[in-house]
């Protein structure tokens, strides 16, 4: 297992940024997402670390090893590209082969880890097709298992699912997720969908302007983002802009629209008269209009099987409620919004300060 | 219905291949099985003199194995010419590739006898190679550039070679770059990508180059004619001189035929053994 560390790692296109000094760290077998839109480095920081990009500055170590100026043959990196990048002439075991023979594995050894890995994707009735009569699930478990079979220090994943159906997707985000906890590789996976970051990563490192937002776990990324870039690209999420009544020792109390106040259990950031605040759809619940804490009406209502979302027009702007569908609510009904304060997150000023 | 009203779509083209392809095959094949006439292309019932002929006389006979040499040779000449030159422009960036397709397409402007005649000036024996050698008094005399089998491969391969090229370009273009990336993460280096995957991907465009160049070598008859100067005997040019100058046509069909024939069988050999399963 492998540690990687990236330090201040800059990458400019002539005089553009790409990537702003980067630091991460990603430990042992760790499981790390980078999300983020097009355009935000992820996957120029991902091509960094396989050699396939020069860096401009900075360093990346393997086990604290500079690697930074080694070629991408050497740096013993498995890869998985969106495209799968198959061998198109040659078959399921040759393609499997390909890496240990570069490797100068003996015959007998390649056959046997071959078959393993062959096996590890449940691919090994496949095993003299052409990728050209695989399916796009198939191909891609070709992809995996040709990273994996050479036992590569780290293994890499480039938007591997990205040209999947969707029902196939949640399939292999939960195959990719268990093999790579069973190889116990570290691993680095690029996506632009915070459901596939959130779902199989051990830790998400948010990019925006090639830049890191914020590096954490799921939970935290959701529920405490950094920033309100981060909160509006991962998940839903409800901005509130209310003022400030009085911070004490138990925290900040903001008032609604309406009179009602929230007493939020974490400091205000000093010298502000208000405070913006996140609620995710989920953690506001709706009640009959005499009983929220803030009227609204329902503009519009989607049902979408397990749960039902709704826009509700407040005096804090439109806001995204989802709700269980036992709950009945209509189009134009008036109904009260419920804020839990101990799920509402302070937003810091970082935004309007940038 | 609807099927019928497809299927009409198609019949201007095979218009065009039955009255301009078949029917004239048609009549060749025909004429090939005339009898030969004195004073008169050709005379009445049918025989098989001209095939007899062709594989009686080794003149004739032998021309058929000459020529395929020479098509060969110009085919594997403009593939190892070829391929740098597709590759290189396949990797180059957008503002080169413009310009590098231009150059190899410059010989199509320019027809194929000015080419040819081209090459003369430049590799006769009081040509510009010749001559400036001479002056520089490195040769004694002329070395013998053309009105040979030197010679006409050189300038089957100038003039073929924009069809070599291209085929492989469409075939190199359409590789997933990616591809080489993930030979290049498995550990291999630029010239086992090369000899292990780019090589081997774009077979498509080699073997469709290949028959392109081989199959217009073969029946090119400007620039063998004036290039080898009749003292290049192909197959092409001997068809040429029965049907036009000796009025013979039975005999030049039967040889068109025997040609045309004899390319098919290789084209297919061919084809057999660089047949790619995995397309």
């Amino acid at each position: 297992m492998t540690e990687v560390s990236l330090r201040s790692l800059q990458k400019f296109y002539g005089k553009t940024a790409a990537l702003k000094a980067i630091s991460l760290d990603v430990n042992h077998g760790e499981f790390v997402s980078l999300l983020g839109p097009s355009g935000c480095g992820k996957s120029t920081t991902l091509k960094c670390i396989a050699g396939f990009e020069d860096i401009t500055d900075g360093r990346i170590c393997f086990d604290n090893k500079d690697i930074s100026r080694k070629l991408p043959e050497d740096r013993d990196i498995g890869m998985v590209f969106q495209s799968y990048a198959l061998f198109p002439h040659m078959t399921v075991t040759q393609n499997l082969a390909f890496g240990l023979e570069m490797r100068h594995v003996p015959k007998a050894e390649i056959a046997q880890r071959v078959a393993r890995a062959m096996e590890m994707v449940q691919l090994t009735p496949y095993a003299d097709r052409y990728p050209k009569k695989l399916s796009g699930g198939q191909q891609q478990r070709v992809a995996l298992a040709r990273a994996l079979v050479i036992e590569p220090a780290i293994l890499l994943l480039d938007e591997p699912l990205a040209n999947l159906d969707a029902k196939l997707r949640d399939e292999m985000r939960g195959f990719i997720r268990d093999l790579q906890k069973r190889v116990g590789i570290t691993t680095i996976y690029v996506t632009h969908d915070q459901n596939e970051a959130m779902t199989m990563s051990d830790r998400v490192v948010v990019m925006f302007d090639g830049e890191i937002a914020q590096a954490a776990t799921p939970e935290d990324v959701y529920n405490r983002p950094a920033s309100e870039r981060v909160a509006r690209f991962v998940g839903n999420a409800n901005i509130l802009d209310l003022p400030i009544a009085r911070t004490d020792a138990q925290g900040t109390t903001v008032t609604l629209p309406g009179g009602a106040t929230l007493q939020i259990t974490r400091p205000a950031p000093s010298g502000q008269s208000r405070l913006r605040v996140m609620a995710r759809p989920e953690q506001i619940t709706l009640t009959s209009a005499d009983l929220g804490q803030l009227p609204g009406r329902i503009e519009k209502r989607y049902f979408s099987g397990g749960h039902v979302e709704y826009s509700v027009a407040t005096d804090c702007g439109p806001l995204f409620v989802t709700g269980p569908t036992t709950q009945h609510f209509a189009e134009g009904d008036s109904v009260g919004l419920c804020f839990d304060p101990a799920r509402l997150w302070p937003l810091p000023d970082a935004e309007s300060a940038q | 219905m609807k099927r019928f009203r497809a299927t009409l779509l198609i019949v201007p083209t095979a218009a065009l291949i039955f009255f301009f392809v078949i029917l004239p095959y048609v009549t060749v094949l025909l004429m090939s099985f005339r009898a030969p006439a004195d004073g008169q292309p050709y005379g009445q019932g049918f025989s098989l003199e001209g095939y007899q002929q062709f594989f009686s006389q080794p003149y004739y006979a032998l021309s058929l194995p000459s020529s395929l040499a020479l098509g060969m040779a110009t085919t594997f000449v403009c593939l190892v010419l070829g391929y740098p030159i597709a590759l290189h422009i396949a990797t180059a960036s957008r503002r080169w590739r413009g310009l590098l397709y231009g150059i190899v397409l410059s010989p199509l402007l320019v027809g194929i006898v000015v080419r040819s005649y081209g090459w003369t000036i430049l590799l006769g024996n009081s040509g510009v190679i010749n001559s400036s050698l001479r002056n520089l008094g490195l040769i004694d005399r002329p070395l013998p550039l053309m009105y040979n089998n030197f010679g006409v491969i050189l300038a089957l391969a100038h003039v073929f070679l924009p069809f070599m090229v291209l085929p492989l370009l469409s075939s190199l273009q359409s590789i997933d770059p990616a591809i080489a990336q993930a030979a290049r993460s498995l550990g291999a280096r630029r010239f086992t990508i090369f000899r292990r995957v780019t090589f081997p991907v774009s077979m498509p465009g080699v073997q469709a180059g290949c028959i392109l160049v081989f199959v217009l070598a073969i029946s090119s008859y400007v620039t063998p004619s004036l290039v080898g100067g009749m003292r290049v005997k192909t197959t092409t040019l001997l068809v040429i001189d029965a049907l036009i100058d000796q009025y013979q046509w039975p005999f030049g069909s039967a040889m068109a035929l025997i040609l045309a024939v004899t390319a098919g069988i290789v084209v297919l050999i061919f084809a057999r053994l660089t047949r790619m399963k995995w397309t």
